[in-house]
């Protein structure tokens, strides 16, 4: 045993309050000690996912109370496959922002505090068995979300926060609600225990707490009607913050409903309104992206719509989907900070951060003109790029079930999404470059974090294999509900002979 | 006897019926109200109510305080039958822990909130949420 999943929780969340006394000592420690946290963390959960993908599911109780009773984390391939992705995100987001604030020490002191808060809570949500516990969790990453988002007080981000904090607020009281209705019918909080019991709760009760669940969960999920926040947010975080939602806050976001849609209830029509959903949120976005003149809310509502296309491949329903989607959202976690990133170097010295403004800068930018263009193809679904074969494990998953509607909708969509995106490049390379636009050479770890995100997704593109494998077995584990509730349920018995 | 019993349930019915009315006056004062403050005081009352529902599910006719001690058996032999008898007659504690949760949890949020109201006060010089409006909704 290399270390235990209660790490990626402990640790985070007791640097995130140790920075202010590490500052006492020598102010560089501030950026210094969250990426060596980090960089620690990553190496644990990968070395920790080789452990589980051979010996099986690794189930940690925390202060020795076994489950249904006490909390446990639970480090399963699927769970594994996110918290490797998620970590290693937030180290390419630390690296980005390394000298992002390097003008002052105060911002920077909260900004790391913060960073960490957020990763904690993600990584929290996606581990633990507990739902009360994945309810704290979706707090911490959440208010540390709303500080993260209003963190310039030149823009409108108080504004932007302001609005994702009612929206917020409301629906995690929603999500509240649902945990009282399940442990009022079911008198249990544990994952696994609500799963092998879900049959005992009377019908009405069960849509009952799913309704309130896609309203509490939905809204880091931007699922249709819940995302109004998103565009907001992206367009006035800080760009690396902006990466770290759409790689890190939304992935968790998506976990948490998944999670309770396949193991919790298996209520039936489930899948489908994912499936309808997921359509709803993609049209509608994608249609909105194309309106923008933002750049920034332009990326944002894409990244609104391919979580609806992910959604989509889980409501597919099998294995295939399930991979597929999977599939989406790794690529999506590697491509959408890409773009972020790069794009918010394109727009760093720009008054009013329209494309407009991107006219010419290739020639100026080339390095961050050439990742962007890079990342617009990849998210577009053009081979060779790894979003090319997630797009069509999509595809070969929905024609495997015969839904016909999806694939025209992927492929309509594909097309609205070529128009948006290529309409920047198109303005990037081809245009005159206006006069009042000063180009900003990104700093060298900028450089660094953005060429080996690019790096990971051209090598993707070409060897798919390098991830499928773990795709499979992570889409085998969530499916394989019987085998969950299994693993943590057995460690109570094991207790009480 | 059956009279007593008739009232205590009515008294829980009540507790019901009120926790719901007050996270329904919540959210008509999150989602209605236009002055940023009131939309605050609003998610407050929400919280409340949640919290106040989350309780009233713990609760039990009659029942003492979920702290068990050997000298609660009195004489009785210590076996797991009356161990249950003994836990029948007490309030649940898990919902009291988490509504403490819960509380602090939404006094952090409510910290944040008026941060911001503050922020966006100075920036605006208004509290009305119509006239915020730089970015679209």
């Amino acid at each position: 045993m290399v270390g235990s999943p209660v790490l990626f929780v402990a640790i985070p969340l007791l640097t995130a309050f140790l920075i202010p006394l590490f500052a006492y000592i020598w102010k560089e420690l501030v950026r210094i000690i969250p990426g060596i946290v980090i960089l620690y963390l990553l190496v644990l959960s990968v070395s920790l996912y080789g452990q589980v993908l051979r010996e099986g599911t690794i189930v940690e109780q925390i202060a020795g109370w076994a489950p249904p009773w006490g909390i446990n984390l639970v480090f399963s391939p699927f769970t594994g496959l996110l918290s490797t992705l998620m970590l290693f995100m937030a180290f390419i987001i630390w690296m980005y922002s390394y000298r992002f604030k390097n003008i002052d020490f105060e911002p920077s002191k909260k900004y790391f505090i913060l960073l960490l808060m957020l990763v904690t809570g993600s990584i929290g949500i996606v581990l633990t068995g507990d739902i009360f516990n994945q309810f704290v969790f979706i707090e911490i990453m959440s208010i540390s979300g709303y500080g993260l988002t209003a963190f310039y007080v030149g823009r409108d981000s108080a504004e932007a926060s302001f609005k994702y904090l009612i929206m917020g607020s409301i629906s995690s009281m929603f999500l509240l609600l649902a945990i009282i209705l399940i442990y009022s019918q079911l008198g249990t909080l544990n994952m696994a225990d609500i799963a092998s019991k879900a049959h005992l709760m009377k019908p009405e009760f069960k849509i009952l707490a799913l309704i309130f669940f896609i309203l509490g969960l939905g809204i880091e999920a931007e699922i249709f009607p819940l995302n109004g926040w998103a565009p907001d947010v992206y367009s006035q975080a800080p760009g690396p913050i902006g990466a770290a939602f759409s790689g890190i806050v939304v992935k968790a976001g998506i976990y948490a409903l998944i999670r309770v849609i396949y193991t919790l209830f298996d209520v039936e029509g489930s899948l489908q309104f994912l499936v309808i959903i997921g359509m709803i949120t993609l049209i509608i976005a994608e249609m909105a992206a194309i309106r923008q003149d933002k750049i920034k809310r332009m990326l944002a509502y894409s990244s609104i719509g391919q979580m609806g296309l992910v959604l989509v491949a889980f409501g597919i329903g099998t294995h295939e989907g399930v991979f597929a989607a999977l599939f989406l959202m790794v690529s999506h976690a590697l491509i959408k900070p890409l773009l972020f990133l790069s794009g918010s170097y394109l727009v760093f010295n720009s008054t009013e951060k329209s494309i407009k403004e991107l006219n010419g800068l290739g020639k100026f930018m080339p390095l961050t003109s050439f990742l962007f263009a890079l990342g617009a193809i990849a998210i577009v679904g053009l081979p060779p790029l790894s979003g090319f074969w997630a797009k069509w494990s999509v595809l070969t998953a929905a024609a495997n079930s015969g839904m016909l509607l999806v694939i025209g909708l992927v492929l309509a969509i594909s097309i609205v999404e070529i128009v948006y995106y290529f309409r920047v490049v198109n303005r990037i390379y081809f245009f005159k470059k206006e006069e009042s636009v000063v180009p900003k050479i990104p700093t060298i770890n900028a450089k660094f974090a953005m060429v080996i995100l690019a790096v990971i997704i051209v090598a993707i593109g070409f060897y798919p294999d390098l991830i499928t494998s773990y795709l499979h077995e992570a889409s085998e584990t969530l499916l394989d509900k019987g085998n969950y509730i299994q693993n943590i349920l057995s460690v109570a018995q094991q207790v009480t002979q | 006897m059956d009279q007593v019993k008739f009232d205590i349930s009515l008294i829980e019915y009540g507790f019901f019926i009120s926790a719901i009315l007050v996270i329904m006056i919540g959210l008509y004062g999150a989602m209605v109200k236009k002055s940023l403050i009131k939309i605050v005081i609003g998610l407050s009352i929400l919280e409340s109510g949640v919290n106040l529902l989350l309780i009233t599910i713990a609760y039990v006719q009659g029942g003492t305080a979920p702290i068990f001690s050997p000298g609660l058996l009195k004489d009785m032999p210590l076996t797991v039958e009356n161990i249950k008898a003994l836990g029948a007659g007490m309030v649940d504690p898990v919902p009291q822990a988490l509504v403490l949760t819960a509380i602090v949890i939404g006094f952090g949020v409510t910290a944040v909130a008026l941060a911001l109201v503050i922020r966006l006060y100075r920036h605006h010089h208004t509290l009305v949420i119509d006239e915020i409006k730089n970015l679209k909704w």
